[in-house]
């Protein structure tokens, strides 16, 4: 916290700014005597398009359409020429047109319009930085929309992983989990060690897209360091039913003017809002209900139960058994023979041998069919000048686990006023999500790595029907390193909320007709109570003298964002039109996070501070950044087909050093429309051609503290001695920003009257002056050390290919979308000494990024092989472990979605292909199932009796140098397989069939029933399909967004839903 | 009206600029203090004294006075359930490379920030005993790894990135200088002069006996590099004995750490064995032990008493993980002063074991080196004080792992074995009683084994990954990564980076007469 005057005068000086910012902009009337041109922009259907822009060519005069598409422009007397003028109307998603009329004083000239949509919107008004709404044709950079209907077309778990497929250039992983983490890049990864995902703007604002991951810390509890649950990211707060548009911006060129964070992308979501309904209410509502099932089970082997060395006979499940502590399936054949078992039953207190076979479906009968039940209502009413929107959102989602739900409620509410040159509108939007035992993943804990380490044989039931023995022990199959994985869904309740508010304020005012004023404050909070207890017995997390253990995480966070801007649209001259902006931004963002946890508590099940057995640890952390702006652009177009622009921007950092905490960038985009500038080039083959091509810098700032080494008090005193230690980071007081620069080029082609389309970038980008806590030698002292050091370099190539093949009277409609993206990276240079940066490391495998290769390469031991042959080396007939090695990069050569729609009549329908193609991962699991005899692959060679017994691994021998001829038991070669990474890492490309829908428009006459002009009924279903080699585990997942990617381990299985949507429309 | 309509307009521009100015003012006033922000409110930038040293302490000891690798390949301990240390398969740089680098990021930092402050101030009751440690915590790195970073390390916030590798020779010859001057200076300390206090959790302040701390480490050390450089030995052994600060004189004097047992900071050895069931004691330790009455310490009785018909035996040591399942319950658990208590898998021991003292050095040590620095006439002593140290060392070891039957005691000092032959025999006595009381010290049990090759019982078992007991860890992977070029001249002096290149002062084998 800063002292108290000092914040004081911060808020004095904010005040100030705003308030002189807007007296100065107050409305002063001005009219002129004038003509008037007037009109109606419909659809083909006759339908009002509202909020059209319709303008006047060569002049900044024009107007918006209202509700009913009605629209009127007033050319002042000033103005008239007495020449025809050309009249253009122009709306997202529809392709502009324009007609020419003449205007004479005193009297109104009409100009109605009727647009046609465009298939994958190459012309028209989008909405770009900061809100601003701009001709397509008129940037010179990348952007994409989604709009609200391609969004929705089916539901998945979690918002953003809808985005899937639909953006060239965006490579999306998801967890599988509801409310879990999912990891988004544009263009590639720039940055070594920091955020790569894109900023996300709600209405203006920016908003928080904090993620907790698996690496969420649960505090000091014995034992615990990496308890893996993942919590997710907080962007999924947004509802999408309350979407209107997605606008991604794909590049440091698209987003230069939102400064620091921009470098990675800005997605621009649009709320929906009120319309002009003559001042009725409409309402509008969707609802869908899905089963959920887990996609992808492991290949488990059905002919030996537990135990080591073929042997076993339970006892105690601690080892006092033969092999009874052993948590692998390297038993005896499960053939019906009699052997003592975990729920053998026990007469005179002698455990009764039970036959020993297999229940093929042990493991993966713990899944359940999941539902998903989604309801989202809203009340729409306005008029000329007040119009507002309401809507409530509620998701519950009963996992494929046993126990674990997930609810989200959301209400969004936005209103707006306008009154001649003054326009005000606000949003609020809030949301609780509610998450009750989140399935834990990774080591341990993992319901996945329950059964990685398993007994065969093991029967489901008995583990379900009982979890704690008549003296009140647990009751499983293994009493040493395992959990009954339904104790640990019931007894261990994981539960956290989140309750989350954005709200905007902007303020218009229209200075004259081609100047605007705008004031925008925006606020984004969140609370989020994280609580996680351990039920007494609890093998991993609880120290076992005591009745149980728990940690309790509150964490809270502010971003706050004030903007002024200067808006203005002009003809400066015959053939040039000017577009311009002036703003400032003054920016904080605060994050707290208290956690009280604790070892170990006296009497069981109150997982509350005071029933603390052993002194609870405390730990507080806090933060609070702020980065103050001011930007410009002018963008200048020549006869509506040469567009240029220059941005600017200084931002003020308060992470940086006095000396270095202010940077500047600038940027500046060209467009050409070719088939404006040479009309002959339009012809029955070619409807459009546009070039473009830009060039930009954005700046980053570093994280909060890392100007000064400091000492880390811990939570826990030895005795009543304090402790501190210096951290392990080394600060620097003298870092300077991180600097990406960004070209890129870009063609939009449009063909046979633009149903065919094609939408191509190119780009290169280059990111210095890395920000790197860098691994340093411990031996130093530090672990780490704040540096500014690196560069990366990445190009790539994207494009969107629409097509229309079918569009007839029939009223038979198809279009078609491709997305096409490939990104190459490469380490340029790290730093002087340092040839390489660990940004993960799992089992001794590690994901590096080294100087003059690609970024996450993932490095790990391979076999040993002969140099000359390439054939494996083996000692005692086993494979050798070789040397450290790279086995692949994590990043796919290439990623696509392709998208389809359909339209017949009243029926509508539509899937979409998300393609993977490339990009290597690391399996634990694997390894893991290897290890433990548990799959069916390690059947190889079990049978001493078979033709082959045992397995004779094809290698030379160490020793000899001759053939490889002795023969080991199945379980000693999988054994030696132990931190081979070669053996488990996997080409990661796959097709999912990821949405599908088949939708019926419901007849008028049925819908009138129920008060609604039309609905709709839909099948949808997600992640229907996957083509896969990866063996056992599915090709996606993730555990956080963070730069740890490519590590797999014990992942839970995406979710195929199948589900109804009813949409009803007022 | 043209010209009003742009008077108009001008002035909405000037207005607007103007607003833009404000907001640019705005900004500018925040910018003169936006650098406040970034005050960390969590962490300060400097910490006391005694809160760094009691920290640095607990991570030292938690990291090397617990049974670790070297107890087990030296054969103190064994496993029945994943023999993998058994067999040093779990020895190389996966399972080591944590221990070598948090040394050095954790404690050895925090004792040289201790260190500088308390010498800016010019107070050795501070950096006295932060010396010794630190000495103590770099005997450890390179009694197990060799050659290690000393003279540059820790030094990354001076500019010295990447330390080099010094030599074993050298780092010896440092830590002999801090134990000479943290003896010396703590010495002339006047009375109310600072001291760590209550933060120092080993002597809770008391020079006395850090200084008598510092010379019997001296002792110990000097006797390490015997069998390469006895000119060294003998003449620290000297200056040791000589010091006025003196040796250690009892148990009284044992440096060691008395854990709160809060359930935070329990004894190292009982966390380890709370958290797993799979640790026996050895074959090759309760061997050397047969009417030892400290084995009923060491060791819990057997479960089953099929093999060890008097209740108490180890597992054989390196054997292949279906045989050592076999030893479950026919071997004996460490003994319950170590047990936790409850643990998931049952009851072990008693909760006081989580209480229990760690042992840095005790006096049971001192006087076994300096019967063998007597038998061998070195630091001025006389080899008819041999018998005596040596009887001294037992009955010292005795008293500290609570052994009081007096009869007992003295039978077993009668025993054919353990009465005192003098010689190179007596060497061998003495070498072996030393690695028996020096049970689950890990670095010091493989240390002096090294140095001394007793007990001669202890050989590779049959899974063993190599054909000798390691001599040596095998360097940190990190340091590998990013500390390439020191690491590789280290290596280029010292020998391959495996378990069988000899250390500096282990390199002379045939000095040693107890390995003859």
């Amino acid at each position: 916290m800063l002292p108290e005057g000092d914040q004081t005068m911060k808020r004095r000086c904010i005040l100030a700014s705003a308030v002189v910012g807007w007296i100065i902009t107050l409305p002063t009337i001005a009219h002129a005597q004038s003509a008037t041109v007037a009109g109606r922009v419909t659809t083909e259907t006759g339908e009002g398009i509202p909020a059209a822009n319709v303008s006047i060519g060569g002049s900044s005069l024009g107007a918006l359409t209202n509700d009913q598409g009605q629209y009127s422009i007033s050319i002042p007397a000033a103005r008239m020429t007495g020449a025809a003028v050309v009249v253009t109307a122009r709306r997202i998603g529809y392709a502009a047109k324009s007609v020419s009329v003449v205007p004479s004083a005193g009297a109104t000239a009409t100009a109605n319009f009727t647009l046609s949509v465009l298939p994958t919107g190459l012309e028209g008004v989008v909405i770009t930085a900061l809100g601003v709404e701009r001709q397509k044709s008129q940037l010179g950079t990348a952007q994409q929309e989604i709009s609200s209907e391609a969004l929705n077309a089916t539901r998945s778990q979690n918002f953003v992983d809808q985005f899937s497929g639909k953006v060239a250039g965006m490579t999306i992983t998801g967890s599988g989990t509801p409310g879990g983490s999912t990891k988004i890049t544009i263009r590639g990864s720039n940055s070594i060690n920091g955020d790569n995902t894109p900023l996300f703007i709600v209405d203006g604002v920016p908003v928080s897209n904090d993620d907790r991951g698996s690496s969420y810390n649960q505090g000091s509890l014995t034992n615990a360091s990496s308890p893996g649950i993942d919590l997710g990211s907080v962007i999924n707060d947004i509802d999408p039913e309350d979407v209107e548009t997605i606008s991604v911006l794909k590049g440091p060129n698209a987003a230069a003017l939102y400064g620091s964070r921009a470098a990675n992308g800005v997605i621009v979501i649009t709320t929906k809002s009120g319309k002009n309904t003559g001042g009725r209410l409409q309402t509008e509502a969707t609802s869908t209900y899905s089963f959920d099932n887990a996609t992808k089970f492991m290949d488990w082997q059905n002919l030996y139960g537990q135990g080591t060395a073929g042997k076993f006979s339970y006892v105690d499940g601690r080892g006092n058994g033969v092999n009874d502590a052993a948590a692998e399936s390297w038993g005896p054949k499960m053939d019906g023979r009699l052997i003592a078992q975990f729920d053998s039953p026990i007469v005179n207190g002698v455990r009764q041998p039970t036959p020993w076979v297999p229940h093929p479906d042990n493991a993966d009968s713990f899944f359940q069919t999941g539902n998903s039940l989604t309801n989202n209502i809203s009340v729409t009413g306005g008029t000329d000048n007040a119009k507002g929107r309401l809507s409530f959102g509620n998701t519950q989602i009963h996992s494929v686990i046993p126990n674990s739900s997930f609810n989200n409620l959301s209400s969004a509410l936005s209103g707006s006023y306008h009154s001649g040159r003054f326009t005000a509108s606000g949003s609020v939007q809030y949301a609780q999500n509610r998450a009750y035992n989140r399935p834990p993943d990774g080591y341990n804990t993992s319901i996945v790595q329950q059964f990685l380490w398993w007994g065969r044989q093991v029967n489901m039931q008995s583990l379900k029907n009982q979890y704690y023995t008549p003296n009140g022990g647990l009751f499983n199959w293994n009493s040493t390193f395992h959990n009954n994985p339904y104790w640990l869904m019931y007894e261990n309740p994981e539960y956290d909320e989140r309750n989350r508010l954005i709200g905007t304020v902007t303020s218009n005012y229209a200075v004259t007709d081609w100047l605007s004023a705008t004031l925008r404050g925006g606020q984004d909070y969140y609370n989020w109570d994280i609580n996680r207890n351990f039920a007494q017995g609890n093998i991993q997390w609880t120290n076992p003298s005591y009745a149980g253990a728990f940690s309790d995480a509150n964490q809270g966070s502010t971003q706050s964002n004030v903007d002024l801007l200067l808006n203005a649209s002009k003809s400066i001259a015959s053939h040039l039109s000017m577009n311009g902006l002036l703003g400032g931004t003054l920016r904080r963002t605060v994050f707290a996070n208290s956690n009280i946890s604790t070892p170990g508590i006296s009497v069981p099940g109150i997982y509350n501070v005071s029933n603390a057995a052993i002194t609870p640890t405390v730990q507080q952390f806090s933060t609070d950044q702020r980065v103050n702006s001011v930007y410009g652009s002018a963008a200048f177009t020549y006869n509506d087909w040469w567009t240029v622009e220059g941005t600017g921007r200084t931002d003020w950092s308060s992470t940086l050093p006095a000396h270095h905490n202010s940077y500047f960038y600038p940027g500046v985009n060209t467009s050409m429309v070719l088939t404006n500038a040479m009309p002959s080039l339009r012809g029955r083959v070619l409807s459009y051609a546009k070039v473009r091509g830009a060039y930009a810098r954005v700046g980053a700032d570093a994280t909060p503290y890392q100007l000064q080494t400091v000492f880390q008090g811990s939570t826990s005193k030895f005795g009543s001695i304090p402790l501190f230690s210096l951290a392990d980071n080394l600060a620097n007081a003298n870092l300077k920003p991180e600097l990406t620069t960004s070209a890129e080029a870009g063609a939009e082609l449009g063909f046979y009257d633009n149903r065919i389309t094609i939408d191509a970038s190119y780009y290169a980008k280059d990111t210095r002056n890395q920000i790197l806590n860098l691994v340093i030698p411990p031996t130093s002292g530090y672990g780490t050390q704040a540096i500014n050091a690196g560069r990366i370099a990445n190009k790539g190539f994207e494009a969107t290919l629409g097509v229309t093949p079918l569009r007839d009277a029939h009223g038979l409609d198809w279009t078609s979308t491709f997305n096409y993206a490939t990104n190459h990276s490469r380490v340029v240079t790290l730093t002087p000494g340092l040839t390489s940066v660990t940004l993960a490391s799992q089992w001794s495998a590690t994901l590096t990024a080294a100087a003059g290769q690609p970024y996450g390469q993932i490095m790990g031991y391979k076999y040993l092989r002969d140099s000359t042959t390439g054939s494996l080396i083996t000692s005692g007939g086993l494979p050798v472990r070789g040397p450290l090695s790279v086995l692949g990069n994590v990043n796919p050569t290439w990623v696509g979605g392709w998208n389809n729609q359909f339209k017949y009549k009243r029926f509508n329908a539509g899937f979409l292909l998300d393609f993977h193609e490339g990009g290597k991962i690391f399996s634990t699991t694997n390894m893991m199932c290897d290890q433990s005899g548990q799959c069916a692959n390690t059947l190889r060679g079990r049978e001493v009796d078979w033709n082959n017994p045992g397995v004779v691994v094809n290698g030379i021998d160490k020793a000899t140098g001759k053939p490889n001829t002795t023969n080991v038991t199945s379980e000693q070669y999988f054994l030696s397989l132990w931190l081979i990474h070669e053996q488990y890492t996997y080409d990661d490309s796959y097709i999912k069939l990821r949405e599908a829908r088949l939708g019926y428009d419901l007849p008028a006459s049925l819908t009138r029933r129920f008060y609604a002009q039309g609905a709709t009924l839909s099948l949808v279903g997600r992640n229907l399909f996957t083509h896969s080699k990866l063996p056992n585990i599915d090709p996606e997942f993730t555990y956080g967004t963070g730069n740890s990617q490519g590590f797999e381990y014990a992942t839970l299985p995406t979710n195929r839903s199948i589900g109804l949507t009813l949409h009803v429309t007022p | 009206m043209t010209a009003i309509y742009r008077e108009h307009a001008m002035t909405k521009i000037l207005g607007g600029l103007l607003g833009l100015a404000v907001i640019g003012s705005a900004v500018g006033c925040n910018t003169d203090n936006i650098t406040n922000t970034n005050h960390n409110p969590n962490s300060p930038t400097s910490a006391p004294a005694g809160a760094l040293f009691a920290n640095a302490t607990v991570n030292a000891i938690r990291r090397w006075v617990v049974f670790g690798s070297g107890a087990v390949v030296t054969q103190q301990f064994s496993s029945v359930l994943y023999p993998t240390v058994d067999s040093y398969v779990s020895v190389q740089a996966d399972g080591t490379s944590g221990s070598f680098t948090s040394a050095y990021t954790s404690d050895l930092a925090d004792y040289r920030q201790v260190i500088s402050a308390g010498k800016s101030a010019s107070q050795a009751g501070i950096y006295g005993p932060a010396m010794v440690m630190s000495a103590w915590d770099f005997s450890n790195l390179t009694d197990q790894w060799g050659d290690v970073p000393y003279s540059e390390a820790l030094k990354a916030d001076s500019g010295i990135v990447t330390p080099k590798y010094d030599a074993q020779k050298d780092i010896y010859a440092g830590m002999f200088a801090s134990f000479r001057q943290a003896a010396t200076d703590m010495a002339a300390v006047p009375s109310g002069a600072p001291t760590l206090g209550s933060s120092d959790p080993i002597y809770g302040g008391n020079l006395a006996k850090w200084r008598r701390f510092a010379n019997s480490l001296r002792v110990r050390y000097a006797m390490r590099l015997v069998n390469v450089d006895p000119a060294t030995t003998n003449a620290e052994l000297k200056a040791a004995f000589a010091d006025p600060g003196g040796v250690f004189q009892s148990n009284a004097d044992n440096a060691l750490m008395a854990w709160p047992g809060d359930g935070v900071y329990d004894n190292p050895f009982s966390t380890s064995v709370a958290s797993r069931l799979d640790v026996r004691v050895a074959k090759t330790l309760t061997d050397q032990m047969v009417n030892d009455p400290r084995l009923s310490v060491y060791a819990m009785p057997v479960a089953d008493s099929s093999v060890y018909k008097n209740g108490y035996g180890g597992e054989p040591s390196g054997i292949s993980a279906d045989s050592a399942a076999k030893w479950f319950k026919l071997a004996s658990w460490p003994g319950a002063r170590f047990g936790p208590g409850v643990t998931s898998y049952g009851v072990y021991g008693t909760s006081d074991g989580r209480k229990a003292p760690s042992y840095v050095m005790t006096y049971a040590e001192l006087m076994f080196l300096r019967a063998e620095a007597a038998e061998r006439g070195l630091g001025g002593l006389a080899s008819s004080e041999a018998a005596t140290d040596y009887y001294t060392a037992i009955r010292a070891s005795m008293a500290q792992w609570g052994v009081t039957n007096e009869a007992a005691i003295t039978a077993f000092l009668a025993t054919p074995a353990i009465a005192y032959k003098g010689g190179v025999a007596g060497l061998k006595q003495i070498a072996t009683q030393n690695w028996i009381a020096l049970f689950s010290d890990s670095p010091q049990v493989w240390a002096e084994w090294r140095r001394t090759c007793q007990p001669s019982t202890v050989v590779p078992g049959p899974t063993a990954i190599v054909p000798y007991v390691p001599r040596r860890y095998y360097y940190a992977t990190t340091e590998a990564l990013v500390n390439g070029d020191n690491l590789r001249a280290a290596i280029a002096r010292q020998g391959p980076d495996n378990f069988g290149t000899r250390i500096y002062w282990d390199s002379k084998p045939a000095n040693a007469p107890t390995c003859q």
